[in-house]
């Protein structure tokens, strides 16, 4: 691992308007190394990665690739230059084959096989539509192509979020192939533990620019999240939750029995009781998807039944799940939210929904519910006036206030923290048990397993359509995941 | 969920960004600077009379582009509102034997109910509301063919009931005609309606997100069919005036305002993609584009002048409504 | 090199050949069999089906096949070109008024002119419309106003004409269908065909179906659209020329440009193209031209009042449609 940086940028900066993204970064990336990029929601990551790879345009600031200066256009430019840069939205057209993207992009389709080979891969056909492939395998096909260009730089941009724990493994595979042959690594990632373990470098970034760089063994989650967040922060300590009582008579709010629906859910059975939180774990694809649609009255079961509060629920349409007082906050902020609309807007849309509501609105109600929302939640309301302009953790704290101001009884959350900064995580977190606290029923699906310990009761795992175990919520990371995986199936201890 | 915004030019930033705020100050700066210009050249503009002429013809052109508006802001757009309008107005004449208010009554209801077909049609099938609109207007035109053929339930005395003659074509005082009483009590509701109740939230949200609608319990094509019958309606009252002001019925009397109804909701800064605008700006857009028509026939510019004009002008408002707002579609 | 890691993520087995070949080109084939049932329906409707007949079929729909194309390609670039009217009739007026008393030599020479002008101005529109940042039915909306303004400079009214023997080289004789079928079919295989194997052809799929991911894979969006409307200005203008050499004069009515805009845009529809672009091709939407034209003279033949005649259409487009959009509802939920 030689000591000569290959990518040296210095000083970016982008605004966006008057909202300054990044206001000067430094980022040195050396010659077969793996170097992590970090930083919380905001901090400036996501831009710092589109202007490197040519998405936009920077402001201000050099990069410079082996001593060269850098102007990219676009990505596709950046394939001369050395960079190839695979995103967490493939850059493959939906409609068109595996084997049309490829010619648009200029790529053999052998070589690509090759790659693909080499990483282990199996299954993709050439002459299928990318509609038709799953996300996980179409980013490994973008990998796949971006190696086919031997970049001498290759940035990864959070494309382990969602990926199962196999195929990221061959992700981390390939990056270590990459440093071996003497190329680097750009790897952007929320995910600690995977920066630790196959990062050698790391740079943090905080409010637009470069804070720290380090090398992520010394020091590890301690030190990177002191750099995030910027003060010094109290160890994480697993809350100190004071035992619910989940009395056993209780009738449970929620009761699902034999659930099956679309094509990756095949028998769930589950309870939920009022005042707990049931983290559910599983791999990506398992059927969680498919299981939380149908609980919020999106989808309709193939066969089973749905049980709330003891009365069976038959939902065409998610107002019949509302009604029952099922609250679902996806993980997608895309689909929860009205980014033209203001704050008020988008919290007060539940209670417009019926028709019966559909007269003159009272201002001073709404003002009293929507207010009690936003304070409780801590809502940034500087930019008030149109959603989109929020941060994502804004954003995603704003999706769950609006059922706060609209009441309900069960709490469907799909991996509510995805891609947020750790303040608004923590805030979250705390909001989650306090809302259990108060008797509301929780089901909670997470891709971080940590956060069962840290906020569930117990834990569900979902493995191929079923429920293969339920553990206790201080199982650990190693038991979750390897009941994820399918293993240890008798492994079943009641909680 | 960050949407790329174009980076303004960093010149005279306080004035874009009242600009981008304030459509409305702009159109009105713009609606007045026309009206002096065609005034210069045709002093009669400035008279009771001059005046009474424009507001005339702008009310039917204000009360489409409201309905051109409200379909924008569910994403979608009405080509069906001419043909609407037009039936409407065959079938109060038809049935002004039965009294004033029967006949209304009767053309608004036929308003409500191709506007409730529009609706079932993007609402519930789902189908393009360019597409399904523009069938709309075939089977529309279609109706009237087949009701004035020979024998046909529209041939038989067609007279435009009094009560039309007046609130179409009557004056209130001055140079206020009665159809801007119509015309006002109608933006009233509009203009509260859109903002101040349940149903214009949902308007707006469901032409911004509908999958978010439908996770808060929304009903989209509820909305979507409430949307579509109210344009019907509007578009069933700028018929029935427009038949009255002009004292009679034709099968192409109202054609000549599609386009613009479409023109004027763009000029007025709403969105064709949905969930933002509203009808303060279309009726400026309404008024801009009325008097920008006085202004072509004044300068006696032939027809194909005025069309040419018309077509460069409403692409300068758009690519200035665009500029400074900064809010590009791609 | 070690052993990759076991996958235990599968892939969920390929579509079929037939299930491929169901999912591109169904809707396709099932407008290519309602046209044979239909051809078949006026056949032994006719007395005497025979060249007059097939000649008023093909040169019949000549211009509204080509409007179909005309508006497929911007379609299936992620658009729309509310200006394909307008641009045919202003083809067609441009040429009507040069073409009076020329010769056969000179009218190709202004058809040529002509294509390659509307050609480039839809180019120079489409080149607006990534420019500006407008939505394009805002911008073709408004040049249709304008390019129907121009057609009404050039002729004040109906007029103009053409050379006959040019008439009868684009469009046949009275009974001679042949002309007007060839020209179509050139058209498509020698202008479409390439350009949709193209990798500029690829790039307009690709713009249409992602643009971020077209953008990200290296195409430069702005000129896949810029192309889009060349080639839409291209089958605009030739359509122009059929409609001259067809009707033997130029007609600058705005009532014309938006009926064949309205036709342009319920061919694509009928022709399995999806609005949102990206999907479909153009042999459907010239199909559907073809459907199009027959309605009426079959339910006429059938002895229709014609005003019900018109009101069937309608309801016929309507109801086509709402089938496609329940398809496709039930598409997407599986």
């Amino acid at each position: 691992m030689s000591t000569d940086a290959l990518l040296a940028a210095r000083g970016v900066a982008k605004a966006y308007g008057s909202v300054v993204a990044l206001r000067s970064a430094d980022l040195t990336v050396g010659a077969g190394e793996a170097h992590a990029l970090l930083g919380a929601n905001g901090a400036g990551k996501s831009t710092f990665v589109k202007a490197l790879t040519g998405v936009i345009r920077r402001d201000r600031g050099t990069i410079t690739m082996a001593g060269e200066p850098v102007e990219l256009r676009s990505p596709a430019e950046g394939y001369e230059r050395g960079i190839a840069a695979v995103f967490q939205d493939p850059a493959l057209i939906p409609d068109l084959t595996v084997r049309h993207n490829l010619r648009l992009t200029g790529t053999d389709p052998g070589a690509v096989r090759q790659e693909l080979a080499g990483l282990g891969i199996e299954g993709i056909e050439i002459d299928e539509r990318v509609a038709d492939i799953p996300l996980p395998f179409l980013r490994m096909l973008d990998l796949a192509r971006a190696l086919v260009h031997r970049p001498r730089l290759l940035v990864l941009d959070e494309i382990t979020a969602a990926l199962p724990a196999d195929l990221a493994e061959k992700v981390f595979t390939a990056m270590a192939r990459q440093t071996r042959t003497g190329g680097s690594v750009l790897f952007i990632s929320h995910r600690l533990e995977e920066v630790i373990e196959h990062c050698d470098m790391c740079t943090v970034f905080r409010d637009g620019h470069d804070v720290a760089r380090f090398a992520p063994q010394e020091g590890r989650e301690a030190r990177i999240v002191q750099s995030m967040l910027g003060d010094r922060v109290e160890a994480e300590v697993a809350a100190e939750r004071s035992r619910r009582n989940v009395a056993d008579g209780v009738t449970p709010r929620l009761e699902v029995e034999g659930l099956s629906a679309g094509d990756l859910l095949r028998d769930v059975s589950l309870t939920v009781r009022p005042g707990e939180v049931v983290g559910l774990v599983a791999l990506e694809g398992q059927g969680q998807d498919a299981l939380f649609e149908t609980l919020a009255g999106d989808r309709r079961p193939r066969a089973g039944s749905i049980r709330v509060e003891g009365r069976p629920l038959t939902a065409r349409h998610p107002a019949a799940a509302i009604r029952r007082g099922i609250a679902l906050v996806p993980a997608d902020r895309t689909l929860a939210l009205l980014p033209k609309r203001s704050i008020r807007e988008n919290i007060a849309l539940p209670s417009r929904a019926r028709p019966a509501r559909w007269g003159p609105i009272s201002r001073r109600r709404e003002d009293r519910s929507v207010n009690r929302a936003v304070e409780r939640l801590s809502i940034d309301t500087r930019a008030a006036a149109q959603a989109r302009r929020l941060s994502g953790g804004n954003q995603q704290k704003l999706t769950i206030g609006r059922w706060l101001a609209e009441g309900f009884r069960t709490l469907l959350l799909f991996d509510p923290t995805r891609g947020i900064d750790i303040g608004t995580k923590r805030q979250i977190y705390d909001l989650v048990r306090e809302i259990a606290d108060s008797g509301a029923a929780v089901l909670m699906y997470t891709s971080e397993l940590r956060e069962i310990e840290l906020v569930c009761d117990r834990a569900l795992v979902l493995h191929r359509g079923e429920i293969v175990a339920e553990l206790p919520a201080d199982a650990g990371e190693e038991a979750l995941l390897n009941a994820a995986h399918g293993l240890h199936r008798d492994e079943v201890t009641t909680g | 969920m960050s949407t790329a915004v174009t980076t303004s030019l960093p010149r005279t930033r306080r004035l874009r960004g009242t600009l981008a705020d304030r459509p409305v100050l702009v159109l009105s700066a713009v609606f007045v600077l026309f009206y002096l210009v065609t005034g210069i050249l045709d002093p009669s503009l400035f008279s009771t009379g001059g005046l009474r002429s424009v507001l005339l013809l702008a009310c039917p052109l204000a009360l489409f582009a409201a309905g051109q508006t409200i379909a924008f802001l569910t994403g979608g757009i009405d080509l069906s509102v001419t043909m609407t309008a037009n039936v409407a107005a065959y079938v109060a004449a038809t049935q002004s034997g039965a009294g004033p208010l029967q006949a209304i009554t009767l053309a608004l209801v036929v308003g409500a109910a191709a506007g409730l077909l529009n609706g079932v049609g993007v609402g519930v099938f789902r189908v393009h509301p360019l597409i399904m609109t523009i069938g709309m207007s075939s089977v529309l035109l279609g109706i009237v063919s087949v009701g004035l053929a020979s024998g046909g339930f529209l041939t038989g005395p067609a007279v435009v009931p009094p009560l039309l003659t007046t609130l179409g074509g009557g004056t209130l005082v001055g140079p206020v005609p009665m159809n801007v009483v119509v015309w006002a009590g109608a933006s009233v509701v509009l203009l509260l309606g859109l903002v101040r109740t349940g149903l214009g939230r949902t308007i707006y949200a469901v032409g911004d997100n509908p999958t978010a609608c439908r996770l808060s319990g929304v009903k989209v094509w509820q909305v979507l069919i409430a949307t579509y019958v109210i344009v019907g309606i509007l578009a069933a009252v700028a018929g029935l005036l427009i038949s009255g002001s002009s004292g009679s019925v034709g099968p192409s009397q109202t054609n000549s305002f599609l386009l613009p109804s479409i023109a004027a909701a763009v000029i007025g800064g709403t969105s064709i993609l949905g969930g933002s605008g509203g009808y303060a700006g279309t009726i400026l857009g309404a008024l801009v584009l009325t008097v920008l028509n006085r202004l072509l026939l004044t300068l006696g510019a032939g027809q194909a002048v005025q069309q040419i004009v018309y077509g460069a002008i409403v692409l300068t408002l758009a690519w200035v409504y665009v500029a400074v707002s900064g809010q590009r579609t791609d | 090199m070690t052993t990759p890691t076991p996958q235990l993520t599968t892939m969920p087995a390929p579509t079929s050949r037939a299930a491929r070949f169901r999912q591109q080109h169904g809707w396709v084939v099932g407008v290519a069999v309602l046209l044979a049932a239909m051809i078949l329906v006026r056949y032994l409707q006719v007395e005497r089906f025979g060249g007059f007949e097939l000649r008023a079929l093909t040169a019949g729909t000549l211009m509204l096949a080509l409007l179909a194309m005309a508006q497929g390609v911007v379609v299936l670039s992620g658009g729309i070109n509310l200006a394909v009217g307008a641009l045919m009739v202003l083809a067609n007026c441009f040429s009507a008024w040069l073409m009076e008393d020329a010769s056969v030599a000179t009218c190709l020479v202004i058809a040529l002119a002509t294509v390659v002008g509307t050609a480039v101005v839809s180019g120079l529109m489409g080149w607006l419309v990534t420019v500006s940042g407008m939505p394009d039915i805002v911008v073709t909306l408004a040049l249709h106003f304008v390019f129907v303004g121009v057609a009404l400079l050039i002729l004040g009214g109906p007029g103009g004409g053409t050379n006959p023997d040019f008439s009868r080289m684009v469009v046949g004789g009275y009974s001679d269908p042949l002309p007007s079928l060839l020209w179509l079919v050139a058209v498509f295989l020698l202008v479409w065909v390439p350009f949709r194997r193209s990798r500029a052809g690829i790039a307009t799929y690709a713009v249409g179906s992602d643009r971020q991911a077209a953008f990200l894979a290296g195409i430069v969006v702005a000129r896949a659209r810029v192309q889009a409307y060349v080639l839409s200005g291209v089958f605009a203008g030739l359509a122009g020329i059929a409609t001259t050499a067809s009707l033997g004069s130029g007609s600058p009515q705005e009532s014309i440009a938006l009926g064949a805009l309205l036709g342009s845009v319920a061919a694509v529809v009928l022709g399995g193209v999806a609005l949102a672009g990206g999907r479909g091709g153009l042999l459907g939407p010239v199909l559907a031209a073809f459907v199009l034209t027959l309605i009426p003279a079959i339910l006429l033949s059938a002895g229709a009042n014609p005003n019900v005649a018109v009101l069937l259409e309608g309801l016929i487009i309507i109801g086509v449609v709402m089938l496609g959009g329940l398809l496709e509802l039930r598409r997407r939920k599986q």
